[in-house]
This record gives structure tokens, C-alpha cells and sequence, in this order.
């Protein structure tokens, strides 16, 4: 044991140093008064996945049209149980924060194709190398014994409606009446936007950054705006044999939109400004399972904008059988856009498909799954609408009553599908052929892959495939592909490998082709 | 050797010789019989199964949930085990026996996990059976038949010593709480069977995932805090490739993944292409194992995955964009996405001058834009499939000649019926009408 020192007051005076001391000693004083008093159990993660690659596009005709030279990196941090719950207890309350960044670079596009200046190589909304921000959020989970939920950043929506992200924040309360709803509002993640893609906006409008851009270039290049939305839902829960959710988001466009698309100036007025709809949909999914028996799946969704049914599909499944399943499939669909784009306004028509396949789990190490389908696309084949013929002057190319098209041609696209996967411990091998025929084109073709670890270090693998397709509005753009990918890696930890790749295409349209990935993943876990 | 037995026996050439050594082969008999039924006990041996000869268990005295046919438990879950004992629990529970699971179980009532030991320490037997089991490395055998270390421990033998075969049971791959189970008088068979009236407890013994839910059927915020369906009431979480707070997946024993009844999730060779029916209606399922991670990986991803788009996928894209619109769309913008590249490499009519040009994509002029429309023809194609038409254009190359003034002088893109719908769109977003519409032209009054 050290002798106790006699204590001695602190002299305040004179000089800065004795003051600074004094200072550092009082802040330290504070931050450990206000700091923990044991340790949270804090689970942090940081993961990184990046991917090089080198590879030519080529045109059909065989010239070098384009060289990527691309970086694909992306950066996760996470810490979890901020709250220090008991360990192993499901019911305490969560908190935790992920986020992730992502860089995607390519050292091939020149640097015309993102100067505005450069008129004859400029290509409006591209990026040499772009960084966004993929989520950040705090999520707590389980508050009010189990009744409050909620998020705060940077998210994602996953639904009927589709996969979609948003800035802002989301409340769900969970009922012990096996129902919870939720309540979401923010901002739509749009291109052009700081650290955004344009991955999670409505389709059918070319739009972006264009801050810099003189306002005659470009004019059909729209300018990225805040797009506030807000969604609600309503959702069983607890049941684990009978599930529902639905949901209901809507979505404005702000700020100026160009009209005006022309330099001769043909339209007026050149740009429409204010706030406005750009979605807006409702959904509702759902599946149950009669688990000795079989199960169904379905949704639907409707287009409040476009006042209209955009996607039905229901599944029904029979399981023959611990190891057979027999499935009927149905989807129905018809591409929607933006409401500020033009396309809702032309005859896209819907798809239907039909399709019946099968699971078969042959041993516990081989399943094959296959299956068949017919696609009908269709046209408008009657007569147009009198009312909307005539009225107008221009409108003299339909006259009315004459069909549009005396007919579909070839109403039905026909295909189908075999997979199959063998798998023990360390080796994984997999197959997976397809085939679709149709008045546009025929591709068919099959992979097989596989990869093997060794001593779970050492990493292998192949993959072969050969590829075949008419394409019939073209037809000397059919030919034959036979490729194939060599990889070998080191996983120097459960979660973290570099892996090298090598892959030939060659086909008869643009003969060799070669690409080389190098691949790094990280997680480091604490 | 059968000829000597029967020479000794009928007398042989040596008549008195032949009786002696008769007599002597019977007290050879005599004198090791005993032992080897010590050794193996007499009679149809019981406790090597659940039913005597492995019978086929009968479904009603399987564990509640167990499928018809049933192939057992999750070896996920319960990874395979070595029983090396024998023990037959129809005799023990019987009634004139006077014992109940709590006897040789009573750990079960107290345990709070998984991992805790729930079988009976030997010196349980030790009071029935008179064996001394308190000191594991010098075990004393009973007197009787009962108590001979053969009698229930498979395979020994006296030239064993005190040594047996080790019994490997390894623990569940689960979180559960016996303790509150009890607490809540659930008893031991309606998650484990009728175990009277069985013998031998196995894995078959062990509960179905199925069987749990017949009470955990709760949300989250079930005011009784109980028999909650979320899947971190029962599995652990971390340490898999889902991270920290994801359903631990990976075991020694295999990997975890759901089954075939549950969300019909079973992920089977096809399920990339059926994921969407079980994500559109529960993503949070899916969230129990996997990370956004996963999904944008492919959803959001900027390097091909190879198990969608196969190797030279560059080259045959446009057949397949053709004949599978909504697939593309599932993960790409294609105002953005598909354009931006298409302008690079020369494809699109809104490609810089300096770009290298790919060659025409559409057929000639004549079936393209020439009347008559028919199969072919741009306005037909539009129509089948009008994603492939924006995965290129900008809607600047469509008004050039469907707009209301200008170069094509309107060339009507609408389909029929629609007036119908019009008034709503314009009415909230006004601003595609004035694309091809000025305000002021007439024919927006039928839209007002």
C-alpha cells in the first residue's frame, strides 16, 4: 500500500498552465462522474465489401463501346444493445444503429461524359466515382413492454409496394391483439439528392443533380427536389400460420419541372412548378399456411393516380409431402410511372402470367425445383375510343372504329425453369437453367457452379454456362455464349474472405471477352 | 465340434469316460451361464427404443406438431445423439411404481436454459437399483440382476472395469426456459409426448417446432409476456452472417433455415425467384436472418450477381428485357440505371455525339415506323411491353412525335378509355399533360 499524500490545496495563481491543469482536471471530474458505471455489453459491428472490376463492353458488331474500370467499395458500422438488456432476454427493449456508405467508381468514364461543357461527350446524371449513404438509422425495438417501435434515419420500406427508402422516421405499435400499425413520413431517397440514388423513385423520369447545367442543356434532364411522403400500414402479428399486411404510402414531387423539352420553344410554359403527386398506392399481402396441407400467398396493388390495378399475383401451394412441394402461380401487371412522367398517359398494356412448378428435396444434400409458365402480353386490339378521336385535328391517324391491331400475333410466351443445388458441409453445387420462347425472342440456357472451401480457408470455384438466344426483331443479334469463371480465395475468418476471379464470355457476335474481379469482405465484430 | 458334443453325450467309445466328461461340460455350462447373464440380461431386452424391437412409433404418441409421416426433430436443433443406456420409461412411470418425470427430472423444473443438464445423476438409479454411483470413478455394482453395470449401461462388460460407453447428448441449439414452462402448468407431455408409454427416450422424443406454436402464437406486446411467435424467443441470436442481432444460422450440426409449413419459406433451389411472396408480405421475417444487406445486395446492387445474371449477361440483356419487363425493375431505375448506360455506349437516341455507336437496336424503318402497324412495329411493341421503351428514351424522343404539337403533329399515344381517368390525373399532377398539351389547348377540357 502507497503512503497517503498530505493534501494540498491547488494553487489557482499565477499562470495558465496551473490553470489548464485545473481545467483538464475539473472536465475529467465531470466525465466521470457522468460516466457509466459499468461497462454496456455493447455489440458493435464494422463490415466492408469491396469488389474491382476490369472487364470491355462491346456491341453487338464487336467494337469496344465502353472500358470499366470500376471500384465498388462499402463501408458498415453498427452497435447494438445500447440499452445494456439483460443477455437472452427477448423481451427487453433494443437499441441499436446501422448505417452504411457505399463508393461506387468508374475510372473508365472519361472525364467528357461529366463536364457539361462538353457537349459532344457529356452524359447528364453520370458519376465518375459516387458516394451514398445506403441506410443510417436508430431503431428501437420492444419500448412499452413490447408496444413501441420505432426508427429514426436513413430506411428502408419493404412491401407490396415494393422495396423503397426514405429519410425520416417510422412508429409502429405493436398490440397484443395481433395487429400493429405503423406510420412512416420523410423524404423520398432521390437521385441527384446528397449521398442518394435514384434506385427507390418512381420510374419514367430521367432526373438528377443538374445545379450546374446551363438550362438549355438537357432539358428532358429533370432537377432532383425534396419529395416529401409519408405511408401508414396495418399488419397482423404473433400468428405464425395466417399473416397480412397493408399499406398505403403516398409521395409528392416539388419544385420546377421542365416542359419545355424543344429549343424551338414550340411549348409554353417551360417549366411547371409546385407540389404534386408522384405516387400513390395501396397494397395488401398476405399469406397462411395449413401446414400439414399447404398454403396461399397473395397480394394486389392498386394506383390511387393512375386509378388502376397495377399487380395482382397469388400462389398456391401444396405440399405433397415433407419433401414435395406443387405450386400454381398467377401475376398480373402493368408498368406505372412517376405521375410526373408521360408514360402513365400511353397504352402500356398489362402482363399476365401463369404458371405451375415443383419442389422435390430428393436427399437432404439434393433438392430440384422446376416449373413452367405462359405470359400473355397484350395489345390493344379493338377499336380505339370514338370519344378521344376527332376531337382534336391532329388526331387523324386513327379513324375511328378501325382497330388498333387486327390482332395480338402471338398472344402467348411460353417458359419455364430447373434448378437444383447439392450441398454438404464445405461444398456447394448448383444448377440453374431456363428457357423462355416468344415473339421477341427465345433465350435459353444453364449454370452450373461450384465452390468448395478447404481445411474453411481455402476457397474454389467454378462456374459454367452456356446461353443461347434468337432475338427476333433483330435477328443478327441471335448467337451462342459459352463462358465460364475460375475463383480461388483465403477466408481468413468465418465472415471475412479476398477471393480473385477470372471469367471468359465468348459468343459468336463479339467474339472473347475477359473480366478479372478481385473481391475483399470484412466484418469485424466486437 | 458338434461331433465331439454328440460322441460325449451318446457315450462315445469310452462309455464311463464319455458320462465324466459330460458331467464336466454341464458344470462348465452351469458355471458360466450366470455370468454371461450378467452380462446380458436374459430375455427380450426393453429400453433400447421407444417401442420394444424399434417399432415404428405410432403419430399419437409422438410430440404434439410432429408431422404424419414425421422424420423426427430439427437436427439443426438437436443435433444427433449416442445413447448408450438403456431405460425404459413405460415401467418406470407405471403406476404401481409410484414415480413421476419429477423423480429422475427435477433439474427440468429449475432450469431456466438449454444448456443446463436435465438428466438424472446416477445416484438417482442408485436407491432402486442398489448401485453406488457417488463415486463415478469406483461405481459399485447392486447384488441382483438390476444392479449390474450391464444391466443398463449398453455394450459392458465386466472386463471394463469401471468403465462405460460415454453418452453424447448434445445440448439444444435453443433458448428455453423449462422453469416457466412448468410454472405456467404446461407438463412434460404436451411439448414431449406420452412418454409413459414409451421406453426409450430419443430425439423423436424431443419437441416439434410445429408443437410450439400451438401456444406461442403472440405478439410482442402480449401483456402476459408469454408464448411470444417471435423467433428470438426460442433461437439465439449473433455470431452468424447476419451480424450480432440476427437469428444465429450457423451450427455444427447444419444450417438453420425455415421450414417447409412456415411462410411456405423453405428455400428451396428456386427461391430467388419466389422471394418476393414471402418479402412483399412480411419482411420482418425475413429480418430475423438476414440483414438490409442482403437484400440490396442484389436490389441495390452495383456488381452482377451470377446466380441472376448469368456470365455474358451484357450481350443477351435485351432479350431478356423484352420478354421479363417487371424483373428488371424489381432492382433497376431505368431512367437512370438502364439509360445512363445506354447513352454511354451509344444505344439511346440521347446519346452525346461523341459517343461510339452500337449499331441501330430497332429493326429497319419499314417495320419500325411505316404503317401498317402490326407485330413489330414500334407502337406495337410499346404497347406489350412499355418498360423496354423507357429502360432507353427519355421522354423528349416520345414527344418529338406523340406530342400535340410539332414534329408528329400528335400522334394519339393514349389507350382507350383514357378520358375516363384523366380528370383525377390532371387534377393532381397537371404537369405530363403540358408535356404535349399547352394549357390553353382545347382538348385538355375534356380532362378538366
Amino acid at each position: 500500500m502507497r503512503p497517503s499524500l498530505p493534501h494540498r490545496r491547488p494553487r489557482l495563481a499565477p499562470g495558465g498552465r496551473v490553470r489548464l491543469r485545473d481545467t483538464a482536471f475539473g472536465l475529467a471530474s465531470v466525465l466521470i462522474l457522468f460516466a457509466p458505471r459499468t461497462a454496456l455489453a455493447t455489440d458493435a459491428e464494422v463490415t466492408s465489401d469491396t469488389a474491382a472490376q476490369f472487364y470491355d463492353v462491346r456491341s453487338p458488331t464487336g467494337e469496344n463501346v465502353l472500358n470499366r474500370r470500376r471500384l465498388t467499395t462499402t463501408l458498415a458500422v453498427s452497435a447494438y444493445n445500447l440499452l445494456d438488456a439483460p443477455a437472452g432476454d427477448p423481451s427487453a427493449p433494443t437499441l441499436s444503429f446501422r448505417a452504411r456508405f457505399r463508393y461506387d467508381a468508374d475510372f473508365g468514364v472519361g472525364s467528357g461524359a461529366v463536364d457539361p461543357t462538353n457537349f459532344g461527350s457529356f452524359v447528364p446524371g453520370t458519376s465518375q466515382g459516387m458516394v451514398d449513404m445506403m441506410y443510417a438509422y436508430v431503431e428501437g425495438r420492444r419500448f412499452l413492454h413490447g408496444w413501441l417501435g420505432f426508427r429514426l434515419g436513413r430506411q428502408y420500406v419493404t412491401d407490396a409496394l415494393g422495396w423503397w427508402s426514405f429519410d425520416g422516421g417510422q412508429v409502429t405499435v405493436t398490440t397484443p391483439f395481433l395487429v400493429k400499425a405503423e406510420a412512416y413520413g420523410g423524404f423520398e431517397q432521390r437521385g441527384g439528392m446528397p449521398l442518394s440514388t435514384s434506385r427507390f423513385e418512381g420510374d419514367g423520369v430521367w432526373r438528377g443533380d443538374r445545379s450546374n447545367f446551363d438550362p438549355s442543356l438537357a432539358p428532358a434532364f429533370q432537377p432532383a427536389a425534396l419529395a416529401p411522403a409519408f405511408g401508414v400500414a396495418l399488419e397482423s402479428t404473433g400468428l405464425t400460420w395466417i399473416h397480412g399486411r397493408l399499406t398505403y404510402r403516398r409521395v409528392y414531387d416539388t419544385g420546377a419541372s421542365n416542359v419545355t423539352e424543344f429549343a424551338s420553344g414550340t411549348y409554353a410554359p417551360a417549366a411547371y412548378d409546385g407540389a404534386r403527386i408522384s405516387s400513390e398506392k395501396i397494397g395488401y399481402a398476405m399469406d397462411a399456411n395449413f401446414y400439414t396441407f399447404g398454403g396461399v400467398k397473395a397480394g394486389i396493388v392498386y394506383d390511387l393516380y393512375s386509378a388502376e390495378m397495377t399487380n395482382l399475383y397469388a400462389t398456391v401451394d401444396a405440399y405433397a409431402g415433407k419433401k414435395v412441394t406443387i405450386s400454381a402461380d398467377y401475376d398480373y401487371y402493368v408498368p406505372t410511372y412517376d405521375a410526373d412522367s408521360i408514360w402513365n398517359f400511353f397504352a402500356g398494356e398489362p402482363m399476365n402470367d401463369a404458371g405451375l412448378r415443383a419442389n422435390v428435396n430428393v436427399t437432404d444434400r439434393l433438392s430440384v425445383s422446376g416449373g413452367g409458365h405462359v405470359r400473355l402480353f397484350e395489345v390493344q386490339t379493338g377499336p380505339i375510343d370514338p370519344a378521344n378521336v376527332g376531337t382534336y385535328p391532329p388526331y387523324t391517324n386513327y379513324a375511328p372504329g378501325q382497330s388498333v391491331y387486327p390482332t395480338n400475333g402471338h398472344p402467348f410466351d411460353e417458359g419455364g425453369n430447373l434448378s437444383a443445388r447439392w450441398r454438404t458441409g464445405e461444398t456447394l453445387v448448383t444448377l440453374r437453367g431456363s428457357g423462355n420462347w416468344g415473339g421477341e425472342g427465345d433465350r435459353a440456357g444453364a449454370d452450373i457452379a461450384a465452390q468448395r472451401v478447404f481445411d474453411t480457408r481455402y476457397v474454389a470455384s467454378v462456374r459454367t454456362g452456356v446461353w443461347q438466344w434468337n432475338d427476333k426483331l433483330e435477328p443478327d443479334r441471335s448467337t451462342t455464349s459459352f463462358n465460364y469463371v475460375l475463383g480461388l480465395g483465403y477466408r481468413f475468418a468465418p465472415r471475412s474472405q479476398a477471393l480473385v476471379e477470372w471469367e471468359n464470355d465468348m459468343n459468336g457476335l463479339v467474339g472473347q471477352r475477359y473480366r478479372l474481379m478481385l473481391w475483399l469482405t470484412l466484418a469485424v465484430t466486437k | 465340434m458338434r461331433s465331439v458334443f454328440s460322441r460325449l453325450l451318446s457315450g462315445g467309445r469310452g462309455g464311463t469316460q464319455g458320462v465324466v466328461l459330460t458331467l464336466l461340460a454341464f458344470l462348465v455350462i452351469l458355471a458360466v451361464v450366470p455370468v454371461a447373464l450378467a452380462e446380458a440380461p436374459a430375455g427380450a431386452l426393453h429400453g433400447l427404443a421407444p417401442l420394444p424391437d424399434d417399432q415404428k412409433v405410432p403419430h399419437t404418441l409422438l410430440p404434439p406438431g410432429s408431422l404424419d409421416p414425421d422424420e423426427g426433430p430439427s437436427d439443426v436443433i438437436f443435433p444427433q445423439q449416442h445413447i448408450t443406456l438403456r431405460f425404459n420409461h413405460a415401467k418406470h412411470l407405471a403406476a404401481s411404481m409410484g414415480l413421476t418425470c419429477k423423480t429422475c427430472h427435477a433439474a427440468a423444473y429449475r432450469s431456466a436454459s438449454a444448456q443446463d443438464v436435465l438428466l438424472p445423476k446416477p445416484t438417482t438409479c442408485d436407491s432402486c437399483h442398489s448401485t453406488e454411483h457417488d463415486n463415478l470413478q469406483a461405481v459399485k455394482p447392486g447384488d441382483d440382476e438390476k444392479g449390474q453395470c450391464a444391466f443398463c449401461h449398453l455394450g459392458y462388460k465386466t472386463s471394463d472395469g469401471n468403465t462405460v460407453a460415454a453418452l453424447d447428448m448434445p445440448r439444444a441449439n435453443l433458448v428455453f426456459d423449462h422453469k416457466s414452462h412448468v410454472g405456467r402448468n404446461i407438463g412434460c407431455a404436451q411439448c414431449h409426448g406420452p412418454i409413459e408409454k414409451l421406453e426409450l427416450a430419443t430425439r423423436d422424443q424431443l419437441p416439434r417446432m410445429l408443437g410450439c406454436f400451438h401456444c406461442h402464437q403472440m405478439a410482442d406486446s402480449a401483456s402476459q409476456g408469454s408464448a411470444k411467435s417471435a423467433c428470438d424467443t426460442c433461437h439465439f441470436r449473433g455470431d452468424s452472417k447476419g451480424g450480432p442481432t440476427r437469428i444465429k444460422t450457423m451450427f455444427a450440426s447444419g444450417t438453420l433455415q425455415p421450414p417447409q409449413w412456415l411462410h411456405n419459406a423453405e428455400h428451396t433451389p428456386d427461391f430467388l425467384e419466389r422471394h418476393k411472396l414471402v418479402a412483399a408480405d412480411d419482411s420482418a421475417f425475413c429480418a430475423n436472418c438476414h440483414t438490409e444487406d442482403f437484400c440490396t445486395d442484389c436490389h441495390d446492387g452495383r456488381v452482377r450477381p451470377r446466380s441472376i445474371h448469368p456470365n455474358d449477361y451484357l450481350n443477351m440483356h435485351p432479350v431478356e428485357a423484352r420478354m421479363e419487363p417487371q424483373k428488371c425493375q424489381s432492382c433497376h431505375q431505368e431512367q437512370s440505371f438502364c439509360l445512363g448506360c445506354h447513352q454511354r455506349v451509344g444505344v439511346a437516341e440521347s446519346s452525346p455525339t461523341n459517343a461510339k455507336d452500337s449499331g441501330r437496336f430497332h429493326p429497319a424503318k419499314s417495320i419500325w415506323s411505316d404503317p401498317p402497324m402490326r407485330a413489330g412495329s414500334h407502337g406495337f411493341e410499346a404497347e406489350r411491353n412499355l418498360n423496354q421503351c423507357v429502360s432507353c428514351h427519355t421522354e423528349r424522343d416520345c414527344v418529338a412525335c406523340h406530342g400535340a404539337l410539332g414534329v408528329g403533329a400528335g400522334f394519339n399515344p393514349h389507350r382507350a378509355g383514357f378520358l375516363g381517368g384523366c380528370e383525377t390525373q390532371m387534377r393532381r399532377n397537371p404537369r405530363p399533360c403540358y408535356v404535349c398539351h399547352e394549357p390553353g389547348d382545347a382538348v385538355l377540357a375534356q380532362c378538366r
